[in-house]
């Protein structure tokens, strides 16, 4: 971190906290004198300590719980499975944080909604889920009642990011950046409220497979069935998006709307059209992860999309917004940070349950990588401020 | 007479059919068959079957504006544009009904909880499905008919009419609040409202429509007055109202009517005009942030969490726990009075801190940031960890009643008036601001913000004067919060109270106090005097908030000097559209009103 903080003030983006250029700070000096309050850059003494502090945090706690006697001490099995937990979440986390960097990359605004869609794909299949469950089909044709689930959710989730482009966004498109993110805002609490309505406002129960049930060993390490199914899942699917991206024409014309719309469309490319594509293949990721996040946790809510939304969004800034091998990595890595991380530097300093705190660690992550490098890790440095 | 082919008003239709099996499923029509508004005829259920096809003719009747004019779709083809989409309504919600009962009412409702046989046999007027349907589809055209054909009909007409109903509509949907205001004044109430039906009784309703319409016509009549001063005298000042002396006599009317209403309204009433003020401190705290100085703060419950906890703690409030009280880890015994400006301070101190390396971020960035630190209030609020010093899930309880001299504010009328205190101080701060030093330098960053810098407004410095101060109002609001319910839990610290108040903000207009109070009222008091409707509120926010943005982002009471611009601007090019028509045809003598585009306020980043 304070690597990233020195890093930062050498950058090439230093701004108005930072002596502006030269000549202008020249004239300052010049004509005031300056008091010496007034010579302290700040803003970069309060960064420098907050590195410090969550960096000395880190290390202190880390020491401390790996230090604490042996009956208060997680075992072996318990690290295991925090990462094996950490592994599939963070698979989830980046399913749908691939939903935020493609809509990032073309339309360079945040689908603050995008969380809602991923619920709408979960909610929606948990009724087909229920009806196998019931009638046994899910038992005796686990893969096919899966395979039906999913396709539910993720006709579910394309239609509901289609919709929110069509009649929330696309009126919008030439208006400042922040009316669409607050029309974003309102069609989250919209989309939410709407499912409430439909499907009523307590928790309910999403079947699982049984075969999904047991564990898997797998070099001898034991690891929960539905752990490897999601990261298998969103391995084979991230790498299918690349090839799409990379390889085929609709790919290219994304690419080249993300690049530079007018002059795409110029290019004959149906620039409305590979913003929709763009939207319906975020949907499809949030459908499969929808259904696989509601599979790990067996139990829906109209509520679910909120927090796995804002880790997933943090997920893609922390991989740097816009890539796809970024919205992996970040995923994976804010998935490791959720399930170990708490266990690791809080357990030291005698926190009772510590991952209670565990959605704070998001919000702090979220924080410290748009104010230490905003472009994230894999980012090419800070995107453009307007 | 250009327009559009009927494709195109099949499609509204068809769309208008969707809003209502989307109203429907949720529930807004069923639950409602029983809320009678006027009569035993006018229910909710049956005005929001109404509305949808009434509105989708009134929209497709609007006005077009081709070519920098106004052209009027003529009263003929508006009703008939009007009737095809309401039968298109009328037919896709009924085929929509007549599907359902196939399939199997009880099929769907294991999915569609509000799918019963009551709404079926609603919606298709208790006739055998399909004949339903029929009948829902000749009468969603007629309604369709009659919207297009009442946008079209002449202003004089329709201001009145639609006053009227409006009128009616909000006193039938105020019916558990104004009989109760009623009998607190000894009043007799079973002349207005029906103590069988609960709604408006029918003479009722024609009263309230008649005063409707004469208060709508006066007011045209002054109106009329004030424009024909203008235009003769030529200046804005002319007045309507006669002077100052008048002026003064209203203000004062105005003050007595503010200082009696809790009196007049009762507790119910108070209670609901009690939260209005917390939020309108909140909204005026994060109109400096967002109004001003463009920053915008999607966690603002951050700074409302902080002021009532913090007030709490230094106020000696104990702690909820399982056996009863307890301690807080650290807390203080000092009065109300004397916390409050601690309670500032630290808010601004904290405002600061936060702000100091967040500010650079470009604004949606900023948003999201925001959104994570009041996140993690809510979070380190219920968390064990804190829970020796707040309370926990449990919260905290015997906050102060800020009592002066021997006089608390725990009860709804009273605390009326420390929340009106502290909002009219808020209020004043805000618009002195506004006009200050400081306040030209907040306008000029949120227009440009590279210019300003350019000009030599120190725009970090600025940014982070917004956020203190806007915290430090924002603290007050989560103090006035604390000592009006006595006792705090995590519950009233989520995310959505960021949301409600960035939504009052941009409903009454970013930078606009008078939008502020507008906007506490509409979204906050009207949803707690319309208690029926709880569940629905959050889906009218966001539907809210999508629709502000799209149609009016300027929001309803925009800001005073914005607007001034804005219609500079607009005289400027009428002036410009009357040169270049006249030219057009020389040979009209009159033309008819200069094009008015609707004026398009911006958010800037």
């Amino acid at each position: 971190m304070l690597g990233a903080v020195g890093g930062f003030a050498h950058g090439p983006h230093a701004e108005e906290g930072e002596p502006r250029s030269a000549a202008v700070t020249t004239t300052r000096v010049l004509a005031v004198r300056l008091r010496w309050y007034e010579r302290v850059p700040w803003r970069r003494v309060v960064l420098v300590v907050l590195g410090v502090a969550i960096v000395a945090v880190v290390v202190v706690g880390t020491m401390k719980t790996l230090g604490l006697p042996e009956a208060q001490r997680y075992t072996g099995q318990n690290w295991i499975n925090f990462v094996a937990r950490g592994i599939s979440q963070g698979a989830i986390l980046a399913m749908i944080a691939i939903g935020y960097s493609l809509v990032y990359g073309i339309l360079k605004m945040i689908n603050f909604a995008h969380g809602e869609v991923f619920m709408a794909g979960a909610f929606s299949s948990l009724f087909f889920a229920d009806a196998y469950a019931r009638s046994g089909f899910l038992d005796r044709h686990p893969v096919a009642a899966t395979l039906i689930c999913v396709a539910v959710a993720v006709a579910a989730s394309v239609l509901t990011a289609i919709l929110l482009e069509r009649l929330a966004y696309r009126p919008l498109r030439s208006a400042p950046r922040l009316v669409p993110l607050i029309a974003a805002v309102g069609a989250s609490l919209f989309l939410q409220n709407a499912f409430r309505g439909f499907f009523g406002p307590q928790p309910r129960g999403y079947p699982r497979p049984q075969v999904l049930g047991g564990q898997l060993s797998i070099l001898g390490v034991p690891f929960q069935r539905m752990q490897v199914l999601v990261f298998v899942v969103a391995a084979l699917s991230i790498v299918a998006l690349t090839f799409l991206v990379t390889r085929t024409k609709t790919g290219r014309s994304m690419r080249a709307v993300a690049e530079d719309r007018e002059i795409a469309s110029l290019m004959g490319i149906d620039v409305d059209r590979t913003i929709v594509v763009t939207f319906a293949i975020g949907g499809v990721f949030a459908g499969i992860a929808g259904v696989l996040y509601a599979m790990t946790f067996e139990q829906v809510q109209f509520t679910m999309g909120f927090r796995p939304g804002i880790a997933a969004f943090t997920a893609a800034v922390l991989g740097g917004i816009g890539s796809i091998s970024g919205a992996a990595l970040g995923g994976l890595l804010i998935g490791l940070l959720l399930n170990v991380g708490p266990a690791l530097f809080l357990t030291g300093f005698g926190i009772p349950s510590p991952f209670s705190l565990r959605d704070a660690f998001v919000f702090l992550v979220l924080v410290l990588v748009l104010v230490f490098r905003p472009g994230g890790l894999l980012g090419t440095g800070e995107p453009e401020k307007v | 007479m250009t327009g559009q082919p009927m494709s195109s008003w099949i499609r509204a239709g068809l769309a208008a059919a969707a809003t209502s099996i989307f109203l429907a499923a949720v529930g807004l029509i069923e639950r409602f068959r029983d809320l009678n508004l006027v009569g035993e005829e006018v229910t909710f259920a049956g005005l929001v079957m109404a509305v949808v096809p009434f509105g989708v003719g009134y929209v497709l009747a609007r006005p077009r504006i081709e070519r920098g004019e106004r052209r009027e779709v003529p009263l003929p083809r508006a009703a008939l544009v009007g009737a095809v989409a309401g039968i298109a309504a009328g037919l896709g919600f009924g085929a929509a009904a007549v599907a359902v009962d196939a399939f199997g009412v009880d099929r769907v409702r294991a999915v569609f909880l509000n799918v019963t046989e009551g709404l079926i046999e609603l919606v298709t007027f208790g006739l055998p499905p399909v004949a339903g349907a029929g009948v829902l589809a000749v009468m969603s055209g007629a309604l369709g008919a009659l919207g297009g054909a009442y946008r079209r009909s002449p202003e004089r007409w329709r201001r009145p009419l639609g006053t009227a109903v409006v009128a009616v509509l909000v006193l039938g949907f105020l019916q558990r609040i104004v009989p109760i205001a009623l009998d607190q004044l000894n009043l007799e109430r079973d002349w207005l409202y029906s103590r069988r039906t609960g709604g408006l009784t029918w003479p009722g309703a024609a009263l309230a429509a008649v005063v409707a319409v004469l208060a709508s016509v006066v007011k045209a009549r002054l109106a009329e007055r004030w424009r024909d001063l203008a235009d003769r005298g030529g200046s804005e000042g002319a007045e309507p109202f006669g002077g100052l002396r008048l002026r003064t006599a209203l203000f004062v009317a105005g003050l007595i009517g503010v200082a009696a209403l809790p009196q007049v309204v009762g507790s119910v009433v108070s209670e609901v005009l009690g939260t209005v003020m917390v939020f309108a401190l909140l909204g005026l705290g994060l109109n400096i942030v967002v109004g001003y100085a463009g920053l915008l703060d999607l966690g603002y419950v951050f700074f409302f969490a902080t002021g009532a906890y913090t007030l709490a703690l230094l106020t000696g409030a104990t702690l909820n726990t399982f056996t009863g009280q307890a301690e807080p880890a650290l807390s203080a015994e000092l009065g109300f009075y004397l916390a409050i400006p601690i309670v500032i301070a630290l808010a601004a101190a904290t405002g600061l801190l936060i702000g100091a390396p967040v500010l650079r971020l470009r604004g949606d960035y900023l948003a999201l940031v925001t959104l994570g630190l009041g996140e993690m209030v809510t979070v380190l609020v219920k968390s064990p960890w804190l829970t020796p010093l707040v309370g926990g899930p449990n919260g905290m309880r015997n906050v102060t009643d800020a009592a002066l001299f021997g006089f608390g504010f725990r009860s709804p009328q009273h605390f009326y008036y420390l929340g009106l205190a502290f909002v009219l101080l808020a209020l004043v701060v805000s618009h002195r601001l506004a006009a200050s030093r400081i306040g030209r330098a907040w306008t000029a960053m949120r227009e440009d913000e590279q210019i300003a810098d350019a000009m030599g407004v120190n725009v970090v410095r600025y940014k982070l004067l917004a956020f203190a101060m806007g915290g430090a109002i924002g603290s007050l609001g989560g103090a006035l919060f604390a000592v009006k319910i006595g006792s705090l839990t995590p519950a009233s610290f989520e995310v959505i109270v960021s949301i409600q108040v960035l939504g009052l903000v941009i409903l009454g207009g970013l930078g606009s106090l008078p939008g502020v109070v507008v906007g506490a009222l509409v979204l906050v008091g009207l949803p707690g005097l319309l208690r029926e409707f709880e569940e629905y509120r959050f889906l009218a926010y966001g539907a809210a908030l999508v629709g502000i943005m799209a149609l009016r982002p300027q929001g309803l009471v925009p800001n005073v000097r914005r607007m001034r611009e804005l219609r500079e601007e607009e005289r400027a090019q009428d002036a410009w559209a009357r040169a270049s028509i006249a030219q057009e045809r020389e040979d009209e003598e009159e033309y008819e009103e200069p094009p008015v585009e609707p004026a398009g306020g911006e958010l800037r980043p």
